[in-house]
């Protein structure tokens, strides 16, 4: 826990160290006033500070042996249905383009619940087809959402 | 079963790419249309597009959504609609000169240049207006430059935006008086409304059309329109010209634009809709209780409108930059 | 008076069938989402925004807000059957109402939260009735300068509620800050952290950032854990007894007040007056020692003030353009998405839509009585719907959410990426909130802030002659550096994040 606290803090250290490096290459100032780098400078010389000073906090905090318990990454059996929802997710935004979003969301939603432990495979089957074709023809013929429609069909 | 839901598939599939077909023409519009206004709502730019939204409609047989994209003096809506795709079912309101003066401002990075719209019908032509709090000590534009002589750099002036028609107004001004103002840049009508009447700003470089209703009740007073002709909407407030400032003309132009690349006959389908809403004689009547002055254009004469600004805007604009 | 009249008017158009629909589907939606463990208001407001897209604005927003206020009730019934607050407002409901619910009184204990909901939304309706319009005209007066004063107290405000995590509570504001630059920036049009992508030119998206801290985050950790089971609670004697009416009447008196007065300041969120009227029923009471095993005050008093201070809310908002909670700022994603700026301009201009959806709020709170009362053995069934199916389904949505607002691929990438961020910060105790907060307030505290240095000529001076700037500013300053130094002074009240 304290470990995976620092960690964290020192990433966000290191990104508000990128955003002043950024900030300097914008105006500051300019003859009208503040410019389109001022805002964003203070905030990012701020965060770095804070950054700095919740470093040294941590550290000097003494080590919560409760808190030693607590993984900050997935694990044990939960770790895989973690996982199946990123990796799924993921893919899914990059099939979308292509294949349209009844189609990805058809293999989504079947793997998904298979992932996270359905065993039923007619139940399977209506979900994965309400909850694409049916939830893509409830969006885009009555909500006006438009969905993507995927190249490779035209 | 697998067959029917691939050509299924791949029916609407065709029906939703951009490349352009007559199909498409004929069966446009198939779902509402997004116009996008580059400000805020309750701006006149913001009321004349609802007022042509809900005119136009009838005519297009679509609901026409305002969706207003307010910020950086219009560039993060231009720029939305520059990017939009181009069906036909996202329109935009181009504000001319602001469209130019952010293409011609190097600093500013466009995401899309003179090309990137195709102007397809002018709705307004709005001209400049100064105004002051209906208790100001300014009674008249004199009074204003006065004052600005004897303080630089102190009298508040608001525009609507950085190299807005205003903000070039207010250039204008100083030039043609020799005087300086200290200039603060809202984003809006309403933020400027606000400005002026909680009295953290002195004088708003403004439009007529967002004024008109507040100077006629004496909430607002109109110190001068910066045109050559007097407003018919403000009978009682001298023009620019014949207070001899004949360098202080600006106006602001506002008309529905359509991303490059949409196919010629949906601009003709818009096209038609959107005049026969602005000819309209419920359009004129509305518009007049807006204080907005009407000036439709189409075609080439609107082209060459919009080549126009374009050119006289780098003037003002490089003499603004010049001066920051 | 005029606000009576402006009002009768907006009762009329909400009581037309059209927005009456509009509401009964919200509240629906709300309890459901509030229902589903783990799914708060915050990630179930921003979840439904696209059913609202093809709405005009005025239906939208009273659908939304209707979601709101029921996903703030929903969440009592996995409270009081399952021990599992559907979101951080409810808490407090847990302590007394599962201990009910074991010694088999969760009807009466989901009846007197869904009565003591209704009695502190609808009373604080009226409250924001009168008090909305005499702050939007005092608002009016206020300029550039005031306006970021009044963001700064409320991010501040927010950052000293953090209890001993405000030095995380602080950066986390400052990155929700930085985050919010990405973009054209909005006085001068310059691109700043674009890095020539084209998605980023107009702002990293608010609503798939809140869909990936709250939803997906949300789910992933529920995926880890061990599912909870239900109690099989008898739900059809829900009528509270004469004794228990007795007892809670005076609970849900106090609930309403303290939930208001809360629901006025921008930035406390919805846990605290939940806790603080808890506490201040356990200290009035006769019987201290029944608070903790089962007592009805206690489930009273939390839910009244849950509900007093979600309508509450709605003042800041409202007259100020201000959020005050995780999803406040998603209604008002929503507002702004509907081309309306809340703030005092929005009662000037759009009366009509501002006294409709007030009107609403009425509506909605009874609906949602009529829904809950007899209806709460059906919500309870949602519970049993497995997992796998539950997750899911909210994933589709998430990914036509994130997708449908600017058809853009590119927001389901963000709403992944901070769905794998959000789940990394919870793990890690850093508050979530006020990053949320300060990435919507962000553009609008540059803009005040810009505006206010030109207005003064690059002075800074210019805050020492604004008396109201000064105070808003450097009271809460202060008061944030004194507990910074300090630790440990507002502990009790951990900052949980789900609003």
């Amino acid at each position: 826990m304290r470990q995976g606290r620092l960690i964290a803090t020192g990433v966000m250290l290191a990104f508000c160290l990128f955003a002043l490096w950024q900030a300097l290459l914008l105006s500051l100032t300019d003859r009208l006033g503040p410019g389109p780098g001022f805002f964003p400078f203070w905030l990012a010389l701020i965060g770095a500070v804070l950054a700095v000073a919740l470093l040294f906090t941590t550290f000097r905090e003494p080590v919560d042996p409760a808190d030693a318990e607590v993984r900050i990454l997935p694990h044990g059996p939960g770790a895989k249905r973690w996982l199946a929802i990123v990796v799924l997710l993921a893919a899914t935004a990059a099939a979308m383009e292509i294949v349209g979003f009844r189609l990805a969301m058809l293999v989504f939603n079947a793997a998904l619940v298979i992932a996270l432990g359905e065993r039923r495979w007619w139940l399977i089957a209506v979900f994965a087809v309400l909850g694409s074709f049916g939830v893509h023809y409830i969006f885009t013929t009555w909500l006006d959402v438009l969905l993507p429609a995927g190249w490779i069909w035209s | 079963m697998i067959l029917r839901r691939r050509t299924l598939l791949a029916a609407s599939a065709a029906t939703a790419t951009t490349i352009a077909s007559p199909a498409i023409a004929q069966n446009y519009p198939r779902r509402p249309v997004q116009l996008i206004v580059a400000f805020a709502a309750g701006g006149s730019t913001d009321v004349g597009a609802r007022i042509l939204a809900a005119a136009a409609e009838k005519d297009l047989g679509q609901t026409i959504t305002v969706v207003n994209k307010g910020g950086a003096g219009g560039q993060i809506g231009f720029t939305e609609i520059a990017r939009a795709r181009p069906d036909g079912y996202t329109l935009g309101f181009l504000n001319l000169p602001a469209v130019n003066t952010i293409i011609l401002d190097p600093e500013r990075k466009a995401a899309f240049n003179v090309d990137s719209f195709i102007p397809i019908v002018n709705q307004v032509l709005d001209p400049g207006l100064i105004w002051v709090k209906g208790d100001s000590p300014y009674k008249s534009v004199a009074d204003l430059i006065d004052a600005a002589k004897k303080e630089p750099g102190k009298i508040r002036a608001c525009t609507t935006g950085i190299l807005s028609d205003d903000h070039l107004a207010i250039l204008m001004m100083q030039e043609a008086a020799k005087c300086e103002f200290r200039i603060v840049h809202f984003d809006s009508g309403t933020q400027q409304l606000a400005g002026v009447m909680g009295g953290h700003v002195d004088v708003a470089f403004d439009n007529v059309g967002s004024i008109v209703k507040r100077i006629e009740s004496g909430e607002a007073r109109g110190l001068a329109v910066t045109d050559v002709v007097r407003s018919k909407f403000l009978p009682n407030v001298p023009c620019t010209k014949e207070l001899g400032y004949t360098t202080v003309i600006s106006s602001s132009t506002r008309g529905v634009g359509a991303p490059k690349g949409t196919p010629a006959d949906i601009v003709k389908v818009i096209e038609t809709a959107f005049l026969k809403a602005i000819n309209s004689a419920d359009m004129k009547q509305k518009m007049d209780v807006a204080g907005l002055a009407l000036k439709p254009m189409v075609g080439a004469e609107y082209a060459k409108y919009y080549a126009d600004t374009q050119a006289q805007a780098k003037k003002y604009t490089e003499w603004a930059l010049k001066m920051r | 008076m005029e606000a009576f009249h402006h009002l009768l008017a907006g009762f009329a158009a909400a009581l037309t069938v059209k927005y009456l629909l509009f509401a009964l589907a919200g509240c629906v939606l709300g309890t459901l989402i509030g229902v589903l463990p783990g799914l708060g208001p915050a990630a179930g407001t921003a979840i439904l925004i696209p059913l609202t897209f093809s709405l005009d604005p005025t239906g939208a927003i009273i659908m939304l807000s209707a979601i709101y206020y029921g996903a703030m009730y929903g969440g009592t019934i996995t409270s009081v059957l399952i021990n599992v607050p559907g979101e951080a407002a409810s808490v407090v409901t847990c302590i007394d109402g599962y201990q009910m619910a074991l010694q088999g009184r969760a009807g009466s204990a989901l009846a007197i939260a869904a009565i003591g909901s209704f009695v502190g939304g609808t009373l604080a309706t009226v409250a924001l009735v009168l008090v909305a319009t005499p702050l939007a005209t005092l608002a009016l007066k206020f300029g550039p300068v005031e306006f970021f004063a009044l963001m700064v107290a409320g991010l501040c405000l927010v950052v000293g509620l953090a209890g001993k995590n405000m030095l995380a509570a602080l950066l986390m504001t400052v990155i929700g800050l930085l985050f919010a630059m990405i973009g054209l920036d909005p006085v001068r049009g310059a691109p700043r952290f674009t890095f020539g992508i084209e998605e980023l030119y107009d702002g990293i998206g608010f609503v798939p950032v809140v869909m990936g801290l709250f939803g997906v985050a949300e789910l992933l950790i529920a995926a880890e854990k061990r599912q909870a089971r239900m109690i099989q609670a008898d739900l059809k004697n829900w009528m509270p007894t004469k004794e228990e009416r007795r007892a809670s009447a005076g609970a849900i008196g106090r609930g309403t007040v303290i939930g208001f007065i809360l629901g006025l300041i921008p930035g406390v969120g919805a846990i605290v007056p939940t806790f603080m009227a808890y506490v201040i029923e356990k200290r009035v009471s006769k019987t201290p020692e029944r608070f903790g095993k089962g007592a009805i005050e206690g489930v009273a008093s939390a839910e009244t003030a849950n509900n007093a201070y979600a309508n509450a809310a709605m003042v800041p908002l409202l007259a100020l353009g201000i959020p005050s909670s995780p999803t406040i700022a998603v209604l008002m994603g929503a507002f702004i998405i509907n081309g309306l700026t809340p703030g005092p301009f929005l009662f000037q201009e759009r009366p009509e839509l501002v006294w409709t959806v007030i009107a609403s709020f009425f509506v909605g709170n009874a609906l949602l009585l009529i829904l809950n009362l007899p209806l709460v053995g059906l919500w309870a069934k949602l519970l049993k719907i497995p997992f796998s199916y539950l997750c899911t389904g909210v994933l589709i949505f998430c990914v036509i959410g994130a997708y449908g607002l600017k058809q853009s691929l590119f927001d389901v990438w963000v709403m992944l990426g901070f769905g794998i961020i959000g789940y990394l910060l919870r793990k890690l105790d850093f508050p979530i909130a006020p990053a949320i907060l300060a990435l919507i307030l962000g553009p609008m505290m540059e803009r005040s802030l810009r505006t206010t240095l030109e207005m003064s000529g690059g002075s800074y001076a210019i805050f020492l002659d604004r008396p109201v700037a000064l105070v808003l500013l450097t009271v809460p300053v202060i008061v944030l550096g004194a507990l910074l130094l300090r630790p440990g002074t507002f502990s009790k009240l951990r900052e949980t994040d789900t609003d």
